[in-house]
């Protein structure tokens, strides 16, 4: 089936259009340059087109997820939508049913997302929930940054054996790249503690986050992933961290990069949580000038922002100790997982509150990171779903970065307390994203960072990804209309994945089951076989489950979208 | 002023409904619209004259000009009043789960026993329930920590466990008995049972007070003797008599208080 989006206001930053008017052709599922007289012709005369949106941070599925819906049926109460022709019903707002967070993201225009989380042993579930998920491609990351084999092999340097280690697990557990949560404080938190700062050693290991951080950042560049390792920086959301943010960042520095895909070594998530300065929560300050400093001068370094939205949510994360310390803050119930060998988890209800004075910093200091970090390319929007706020807040973030008169708004009359110009530095900026680069930062640069080839960019031979908003970049001034703005980024008038319409008008008008990317290294094997030989007999003694019934078969993933590298190249 | 009433024809095996069936929604409606409503049954919708006969006599320009009165069983009728804000609905007879849930104004009579649920997330106005109701009077929807925050209860018969679970406002009065953990963890508001209570008033209470005229089986550990008070005022009430005064839980570091009739209870002396 050809198609023709025609006389669209196309923004593709990657192919460096910058509001062209211009025709989007695609056929079987794919953009080309040209089609036959026989396309169907769809009209969008004035209206934005842009690839597909690519979320490069979420927590969409997975047992953190299960075990967030189970225990906050108050939260899933919010959001319920009776059945249509097309969908089933929707519930939930911060953690929203499984076909509800696909139809969502759809209605966004987004066609990608990451689950940003997937702990090796739960991995199994974690595709499960993904074919539940329809209409959203699901790049799984699985966690390395605790794991026992990795920790002891990062105490000994035996960077090769990490990234045989590496490769054979993506593979075991069909996962798309590194993830790396607070390194070494999650498997502290099995002893009842944290590690704070990237040189504090955990326990029994004796090994440091810098060591394993770099270790895996090796043995990354060793495989060549498609992605760099992926990293919540250690001590997130503890007033003065930037140093551990910026240490984190610098501690790769030197490391080679060896993919051609990306220009970074290293992916900062949700710095927002990792920006603040001060000694406590009295005297906190925003650090995002150190931070956002540190990105403008360092080409090896992209981040997500973790934008804090102003609403009641659900923090979920597998930084077990952080989520302590935020239920022994707030109070709210507490749930605590502990994943053998390889990681653990935490999930506590939280309540960004623009009347309090910490959430409004948190917004504040967001804000700030957005505005001082110069290249779009190297910054994304995410606001770490469900952690800062759910993911159909994205249109809204939109409206604040276009929009310097919306935020001064927000803290004249109050929506916000006045820490969130006072401890930060958001108040001295009136920069405004132009469409070009909110195009950047929430589609080209995220598929740019993961290395994706097939999606971010209206390129011929491309997947037909493309999200069309019912805009006019003529005719609105986002400056004064940030209602509109948020109207239309939430609602697109196309969503097009693969070729098909799965949104029309704001309405979900078809439902496709979504892919899985993975990575699949070629020419490890030798190094994998090894390495199995050595993991195996800890693997027997410590896991409760047979390592037959670990492997996420190819069952788990009916539709795969793999990609092939090459070790080293 | 307007009346409506419907009289029960039919008794559902499944439970009906109710909650669209407010006076904020319906002031404005004409016999007809009754007719020609479909109410939700399970996962459908039925037309509402299969169940009940519809009378409605005079007019109202407000919610508050409306009075409903439901005859007849409803102990399969789910969500009377529920979210209402203003005017008056009667049940003569039972009501089924969630009657008067969330409801902000206004008042609601149940004239016979009420399921559980009765009252829960209450913001305002008055739910009277002259028989029994069961579990979860005057809480929160599960899993919140957020109970009913305002309004008034009053129950002539029994109540059920874990009545005013997380208050945080509100009064609830309890003629008749209760049942294990009354006002579980609530942080403001008043409770007061005459009658007899089985187990463990105000487990994890943060704030708030209980005041038990009858007798109590066990008290929990985390409530601290205070002193034996006479005519002791709560909230700028005064209640006669001879009760023991406790604060707790002191598990959640509580300062909630615990009145406990001392004529009938002794032995915790």
């Amino acid at each position: 089936m050809e198609y023709i989006l025609k006389n669209g206001i196309v923004y593709d930053p990657a192919n460096e259009i910058a509001g062209e008017k211009m025709d989007v052709m695609f056929k079987d599922g794919k953009i080309v340059s040209s089609v036959s007289s026989d396309a169907k012709v769809l009209d969008v005369t004035d209206k934005i087109v842009m690839p597909a949106g690519v979320d490069p941070h979420a927590h969409v599925a997975g047992p953190k997820l299960v075990v967030g819906r189970l225990y906050r049926p108050e939260d899933s109460r919010k959001g319920v939508t009776p059945k249509t022709d097309v969908c089933r019903s929707e519930s939930g707002f911060s953690i929203p049913s499984c076909p509800a967070t696909g139809y969502r993201y759809s209605r966004m225009g987004y066609g990608t997302v990451t689950e940003a989380a997937m702990p090796p042993l739960e991995a199994k579930h974690t595709h499960e929930e993904i074919t539940a998920i329809p209409n959203i491609d699901v790049t799984p990351l699985p966690l390395f940054g605790n794991n026992w084999f990795v920790l002891q092999w990062a105490k000994e340097g035996k960077v090769e054996e990490i990234a045989a280690f590496v490769s054979s697990w993506l593979k075991i557990v069909k996962g798309y790249g590194i993830k790396i949560v607070n390194p070494c404080g999650t498997e502290a938190w099995g002893w009842g503690g944290n590690v704070h700062g990237i040189d504090d050693p955990v326990p029994y290991f004796d090994v440091t986050a810098r060591e394993v951080i770099r270790a895996l950042a090796q043995a990354n560049e060793m495989l060549g992933l498609p992605h760099s390792i992926h990293v919540h920086p250690n001590d997130l959301g503890h007033p003065g961290n930037y140093p551990t943010t910026v240490n984190t960042l610098d501690c790769i520095k030197d490391i080679e990069k060896s993919s051609g895909l990306r220009d970074q070594t290293i992916h900062l998530t949700h710095a927002q949580f990792h920006s603040y300065a001060g000694t406590s929560w009295r005297d906190v300050e925003s650090g995002a000038k150190e931070v956002a400093d540190y990105i403008n001068n360092n080409k090896h370094v992209t981040c997500d922002i973790g934008q804090v939205t102003l609403d009641e949510t659900t923090t979920m994360t597998a930084d077990g100790p952080m989520e302590f310390d935020l239920h022994s803050l707030n109070g709210l119930k507490w749930a605590n997982k502990d994943i053998e060998l390889e990681t653990g988890s935490g999930i506590v209800p939280f309540i960004y509150s623009g009347k309090a004075p910490v959430p409004s910093f948190q917004w504040g200091v967001g804000l700030e990171l957005f505005m001082r970090i110069k290249d779009p390319w190297q910054v994304c929007l995410t606001t770490d779903h469900p952690n800062a706020g759910p993911f159909i807040r994205y249109p809204r973030i939109i409206s604040w970065l276009m929009s310097a008169e919306r935020r001064q708004e927000m803290m004249d009359n109050g929506e916000v307390r006045v820490w969130s110009y006072k401890r930060t530095g958001l108040g001295s900026f009136d920069r405004e994203y132009d469409f070009n680069e909110i195009a950047t930062i929430t589609r080209a640069a995220p598929a740019k960072i993961y290395g994706y080839q097939d999606r971010g960019e209206l390129t011929p031979g491309y997947n037909a990804d493309i999200a069309v908003y019912d805009l006019n970049p003529n005719d609105i001034d986002p400056s004064k209309q940030p209602a509109t703005i948020e109207h239309a980024f939430g609602n697109a008038m196309y969503t097009i994945k693969d070729g098909q319409i799965l949104v029309k008008d704001g309405e979900i008008v078809k439902v496709v089951p979504s892919h899985t990317l993975w990575t699949n290294v070629k020419g490890f094997e030798e190094q994998e076989k090894a390495v199995m030989k050595e993991v195996m007999p800890a693997f027997t003694r410590f896991y409760t489950v047979k390592f037959e019934n670990y492997k996420v078969h190819d069952h788990f993933t009916p539709y795969p979208t793999v990609t092939e590298v090459q070790a080293g190249k | 002023m307007k009346t409506i009433t419907l009289t029960l024809k039919k008794k559902s095996q499944i439970a009906l409904e109710f909650d669209e069936l407010i006076p904020d929604e319906v002031f404005t409606w004409e016999k007809a619209d009754f007719e020609n409503y479909q109410v939700p049954v399970g996962n459908r919708r039925f037309p509402l004259t299969d169940y009940f006969d519809i009378e409605v006599e005079g007019t109202a320009e407000s919610p508050e000009e409306v009075k409903m009165v439901l005859d007849g069983d409803c102990g399969r009728v789910k969500y009377i009043g529920c979210k209402m804000g203003a005017g008056e609905i009667i049940v003569n007879g039972d009501a089924d789960l969630h009657c008067g849930a969330e409801m902000k104004g206004g008042k609601i009579t149940v004239n016979g026993d009420a399921e559980s649920y009765a009252g829960r997330e209450m913001e305002g106005g008055e739910l009277e329930i002259m028989g029994n109701t069961r579990e979860f009077c005057g809480c929160s929807y599960i899993g919140d920590w957020r109970g009913m925050s305002g309004g008034k209860i009053i129950l002539h018969g029994n109540a059920g466990k874990q009545l005013g679970e997380c208050l945080s406002g509100g009064e609830i009065y309890v003629k008749g008995d209760c049942d294990i953990l009354a006002g579980i963890h609530m942080n403001k508001g008043f409770i007061q049972i005459d009658g007899d209570v089985t187990r463990w008033p105000g487990g994890q209470m943060k704030n708030g007070n209980i005041l038990i005229k009858g007798k109590l089986g066990i008290l929990l550990e985390g409530f601290v003797y205070d002193s034996v008070v006479v005519d002791p005022e709560i909230d700028g009430k005064t209640f006669s008599g001879k009760y023991i005064k406790y604060i707790g839980d002191i598990a959640v570091n509580g300062k909630g208080g615990l009145y406990l009739n001392a004529e009938k209870n002794r032995e915790f002396l």
